[in-house]
C-alpha cells in the first residue's frame, strides 16, 4: 500500500507535471519570421486568411509564418483582452483594433507607437509616408503626435431606404434620391409618420424611422448640428454646448411622437436582440428607413438580394445645408512588447497598405482608407455614396478618454428618449462625468488637421 | 409532510455551514480553560501539525494568492491612478472623493440595492420551499431533488440567453401570459425598471444551491419535537412556524448573509442582457459592471480598485449588521444530537 510521503510527492509531481504542460499549451514560437496576428472577427476570417496567402506568395514573405486568432470580444470598448495579454507577455504581434479607441490605449502605453519604424525602415519621412492613407483615419490613430496605427477600412453613415416600403406608403422616392436631393428634418419626420402602422393593441406593425436607432448615435447628429466634445484652442470639453443640448432635443421632439417604449417593443418584436442577422426589421419589410453604413452591404447582398434597399445622406435642418456624416473603421497596431521586427514592419504595411486593402474591402463593404486603393475603386460598387462622403465626412473626437464621452452621449441618449432626463441633465451630466476624466490630459491636443476636409481622390 | 420525514441526528457530511452557525456562540457551562503545562510541541504532535499543514497547502496557497494579495493590492492601487500598464501615480484619498461625487455610482448603487432587496429574500423563500419539496418522504425523492436542483446547473450566461427568447415580446411565453389579459406586448429588458426584474428572475434559477443548504438544516430538527408538537395538537403550519422555521433560523441567516454578498455583486446577467451596457437607461448599470467598466473601459484600474474597497466596506458592514439585529432572531439552542 503506497505510504502517505509517497502519495504526497507524486500529488506535487503530477500538479507540477500538469502545470507545466498547460503553460505549455499551442503558443507560437517567439522567432523574427514569426508574426502572431489577432485578427478580424469570425466572420470575416476569410479575409485576413486572403491577405496572409497574398502575402506569402510575395518576395518578402517567403519564410514567414503568420498565425492568425480570433480574440473575441463583447464589445469594441472592453480592453480587458489585449491589457491581460501585454501585462501577461502573451501579447500578439499585431492587433487588428478599433481606431476610436487606439487613443486611449495609445494613452495608457499599451500600443507601441509607429513613428521610429516608419524612420528605420522607410525612404520618405513619417509625414510623407501617412500621406498614403485619408486624413481622418490617420488623425484618429495620433496620439501626441506619434502614429500609433496603421488605418485599414473606413464607412459612412447614411440613411438606408427600402423602395418598396416608400412607395406602398405613397412617397415620392424622389426625394430619397441622393442625386437629387438632401432630405431635411421635416421631411423625413412626414415620410415616417406615412410609413408607419399601428395594430389594434396600438403596437407598430410598420414603422418609419426614430434617430435613437441603429446608427442614430449622439455623435451623428452632432455633427449635422455643429457639436463638439472637445475644443482644441481652450484645450477643453465642451459637452454643455447649445449644440449638444439641440442633438438631444431632437431625440426628444421625436420621442414625444414615437414613443420609445412602444418602438423599443417593435423592435424586439421584429428584430430582437442577438437574433440572427438575416432577421431585421428591414429585411421582413417592416421598416422603411434606417441610419446605416456600407458594412450593411454585405448582409443586404447575402441576406436580402432582392430587397431594393438604397442609400441617401442623413438628414440635414434646412433645405440647402451642407451634406455631413462621420466615419469609423479600424486600424493594424502593435501592442507593447510585440516581437518587432522588419518582417513585422512590411507585414503590417501589405496589410494596411492598397495590397490588403483591395482584397479585403471589395467583399467587406466598407470603404479603403488608403487613397490609391479608392481611386482604383477597391470597393464594392454599391459603396460609391459613401465614397463620396468621405471628403465632408470627421471621425470622432481622437481622445484619450474618448470611450467616456461615447459612454455618456450614448445614455443621454437613451435617457432623454425614455424621457428620464431632460437635455438640459444630459448634458450637465455629460460634461460633469467627462471633465475630471480629461483634467489628467491638461492642455491636450487632438491633431491640427482634425475637423479639416480630406483630400479624397475620384475614382 | 416535510417534518415526518424530518430524521433526528441524521447530519449530512460537509454541512459545514450548519454546523457552525448552529453551534453556540458562547457557551458559559464550559469549564475554565487551565493553561497548558507547557508551550513545547511533543515530536508527534509537530509531525501531525506538519502533515495538516502539507495537506492544506493548496488552500492556504490558493487563498493567499488567489484572495489575499489580490485584496491587498486592490486596496494600494485604490489609492493611485493606474491605467493597468506603467507605474501607478499616488493620488490619496482622490479616487474614493471621486467615487462619492459620481453620479453613475449612486445609479449603480442604487440599482445593486433595488436588485439586492428583491432578490435575496425572493431567493430564500424560493429556496425553502424547494428545500421542503425535496425534504418530502416519498419514494422518488432522489429524483425529485435532481430535477429541483438541475436549473442551478445551467450557467448564469445561457440562463440569461434563456431568457432573451422567454422576454420576447413577439413568441417569448412572458408575452403569451400577457396576451391572455388583453394586455398589448411589452418588451421587459427594454425598461429600466423591467429589465432589473428579469435579471432577478432569472437569478431565481440557482436557488437549488441554497436549497441544499435548507435541506441539509432541515434535516437537523429533531425529529421528537414534531412528535411532541403532534401530540399537543400543532398542525403543520403550527409546526412549520413555531419549529421548523426558529430551528433553521442559522441556516437562513447563513443564506441570507452569502445571498447578499451575492447580490452586491451581481453581473453575468445584466452583462449578457445588455451587452455589457447596463442599458436602457442605466437600468441594469450595477455596481459591479460599472467596475468592470472603469477597470477595461476607460483604463482606470485605481478608481475601479477604490470602488471594489468600497464594495468590500459596504459587504463587511451590511453582514455585521445582519448579524447584530439577527442575534434575537437565531435560535442556536437545539441541535440534532
Amino acid at each position: 500500500m503506497i505510504d502517505r510521503r509517497r502519495f504526497l510527492t507524486g500529488a506535487v509531481g503530477s500538479a507540477a507535471a500538469g502545470l507545466g504542460l498547460s503553460s505549455c499549451a499551442r503558443i507560437p514560437e517567439d522567432a523574427d519570421n514569426v508574426i502572431r496576428y489577432w485578427g478580424m472577427d469570425d466572420a470575416n476570417t476569410d479575409k485576413d486568411e486572403a491577405v496572409r496567402e497574398a502575402y506569402l506568395q510575395t518576395d518578402a514573405g517567403q519564410g514567414v509564418e503568420i498565425h492568425i486568432d480570433q480574440v473575441p470580444v463583447s464589445s469594441e470598448a472592453d480592453m480587458s483582452h489585449i491589457i491581460t495579454a501585454v501585462r501577461g507577455g502573451t501579447a500578439p504581434d499585431l492587433w487588428w483594433t478599433g481606431r476610436f479607441t487606439s487613443v486611449q490605449a495609445a494613452s495608457i502605453g499599451l500600443l507601441e507607437p509607429l513613428d521610429p519604424l516608419i524612420e528605420r525602415y522607410e525612404d520618405v519621412s513619417v509625414e510623407e509616408f501617412k500621406k498614403q492613407w485619408i486624413q481622418f483615419a490617420v488623425d484618429e490613430v495620433t496620439y501626441d503626435g506619434q502614429l500609433y496605427g496603421l488605418p485599414t477600412d473606413t464607412d459612412a453613415r447614411g440613411l438606408m431606404y427600402n423602395e418598396d416600403v416608400l412607395r406602398e406608403s405613397g412617397i415620392d422616392l424622389d426625394m430619397f434620391d441622393p442625386e437629387q436631393h438632401v432630405l431635411t428634418w421635416d421631411e423625413l419626420r412626414e415620410a415616417a409618420r406615412q410609413i408607419t402602422e399601428v395594430d389594434g393593441n396600438g403596437d407598430y406593425t410598420r414603422f418609419g424611422f426614430a434617430p435613437w436607432l441603429h446608427e442614430g448615435w449622439a455623435y451623428t447628429w452632432g455633427f449635422g448640428l455643429g457639436a463638439q466634445a472637445y475644443d482644441n484652442d481652450t484645450a477643453t470639453v465642451t459637452l454643455d454646448s447649445p449644440e449638444w443640448k439641440a442633438v438631444y432635443e431632437l431625440y426628444a421632439d421625436w420621442a414625444e411622437e414615437f414613443e420609445y417604449s412602444k418602438v423599443d417593443v417593435f423592435f424586439a418584436t421584429y428584430q430582437p436582440p442577438n437574433a440572427p442577422p438575416s432577421q431585421t426589421a428591414m429585411f421582413s419589410g417592416r421598416l422603411g428607413i434606417q441610419s446605416t453604413g456600407p458594412w450593411q452591404l454585405q448582409a443586404n447582398e447575402k441576406y436580402a438580394p432582392d430587397l431594393p434597399l438604397k442609400y441617401t445622406w442623413l438628414p440635414v435642418v434646412n433645405d440647402g445645408d451642407p451634406t455631413y456624416t462621420w466615419s469609423g473603421g479600424f486600424a493594424l497596431a502593435i501592442p507593447s512588447g510585440a516581437n518587432i521586427t522588419k518582417t513585422l514592419w512590411d507585414y503590417m504595411k501589405f496589410h494596411a497598405g492598397f495590397e490588403g486593402q483591395s482584397i479585403i474591402l471589395p467583399p467587406l463593404g466598407n470603404v479603403p482608407t488608403n487613397l490609391r486603393a479608392i481611386e482604383e475603386r477597391k470597393y464594392n460598387p454599391k459603396a460609391e455614396i459613401f465614397r463620396q462622403m468621405l471628403p465632408d465626412s470627421i471621425a470622432r473626437p481622437p481622445l484619450p478618454v474618448g470611450q467616456a464621452i461615447w459612454d455618456t452621449l450614448d445614455r443621454g441618449k437613451e435617457s432623454v428618449s425614455i424621457g428620464s432626463r431632460t437635455p438640459q441633465e444630459a448634458i450637465e451630466t455629460n460634461q460633469a462625468f467627462v471633465e475630471p476624466k480629461m483634467d489628467l490630459f491638461e492642455g491636450y491636443k487632438m491633431p491640427d488637421t482634425y475637423g479639416q476636409p480630406n483630400e479624397v481622390p475620384e475614382s | 409532510m416535510q417534518n415526518e420525514s424530518a430524521e433526528a441526528g441524521d447530519i449530512p457530511p460537509g454541512n459545514v455551514a450548519t454546523s457552525i452557525l448552529t453551534a453556540p456562540p458562547n457557551d458559559s457551562s464550559d469549564p475554565p480553560r487551565t493553561r497548558p503545562r507547557s508551550r513545547r510541541m511533543t515530536k508527534a504532535k509537530r509531525r501531525n501539525l506538519r502533515l495538516g499543514l502539507m495537506f492544506i497547502s493548496p488552500w492556504i496557497v490558493g487563498l493567499v494568492v488567489f484572495i489575499g494579495y489580490p485584496v491587498v493590492y486592490s486596496i494600494s492601487l485604490s489609492f493611485t491612478r493606474y491605467s493597468g500598464m506603467g507605474a501607478p501615480t499616488w493620488v490619496g484619498a482622490q479616487n474614493y472623493i471621486t467615487a462619492l461625487t459620481d453620479p453613475l455610482v449612486s445609479k449603480a448603487a442604487s440599482n445593486t440595492l433595488f436588485y439586492a432587496m428583491i432578490a435575496v429574500p425572493l431567493a430564500l423563500v424560493i429556496a425553502l420551499v424547494l428545500a421542503i419539496a425535496m425534504n418530502q418522504n416519498v419514494r422518488e425523492v432522489a429524483l425529485y431533488r435532481t430535477i429541483f436542483y438541475a436549473p442551478s446547473l445551467i450557467p448564469a450566461f445561457a440562463m440569461s440567453f434563456i431568457f432573451i427568447v422567454f422576454l420576447n415580446p413577439q413568441f417569448g411565453v412572458f408575452n403569451q401570459i400577457m396576451n391572455v389579459f388583453n394586455e398589448g406586448n411589452v418588451n421587459l429588458l427594454g425598461d429600466p425598471t423591467g429589465v432589473k426584474i428579469a435579471i432577478v428572475l432569472i437569478t431565481q434559477f440557482g436557488a437549488g444551491n441554497a436549497a441544499l443548504i435548507f435541506l441539509a438544516g432541515l434535516r437537523n430538527v429533531p425529529k421528537t419535537l414534531y412528535e411532541a408538537a403532534r401530540v399537543d395538537g400543532a398542525g403543520p403550519l403550527r409546526q412549520f412556524f413555531s419549529i421548523t422555521l426558529p430551528l433553521l433560523s442559522p441556516v437562513i441567516l447563513f443564506n441570507l448573509i452569502t445571498g447578499v454578498s451575492g447580490a452586491l455583486q451581481v453581473f453575468t446577467e445584466a452583462y449578457v442582457i445588455t451587452n455589457g451596457t447596463g442599458d436602457p437607461d442605466a437600468g441594469a448599470l450595477f455596481y459591479m459592471m460599472y467596475l468592470y467598466r472603469n477597470a477595461f473601459g476607460f483604463a482606470e484600474l485605481g478608481y475601479a480598485s477604490a470602488l471594489a474597497v468600497l464594495l468590500f466596506l459596504v459587504g463587511l458592514g451590511l453582514a455585521l449588521a445582519i448579524f447584530r439585529f439577527s442575534r434575537r432572531l437565531v435560535n442556536y439552542d437545539v441541535e440534532a444530537s
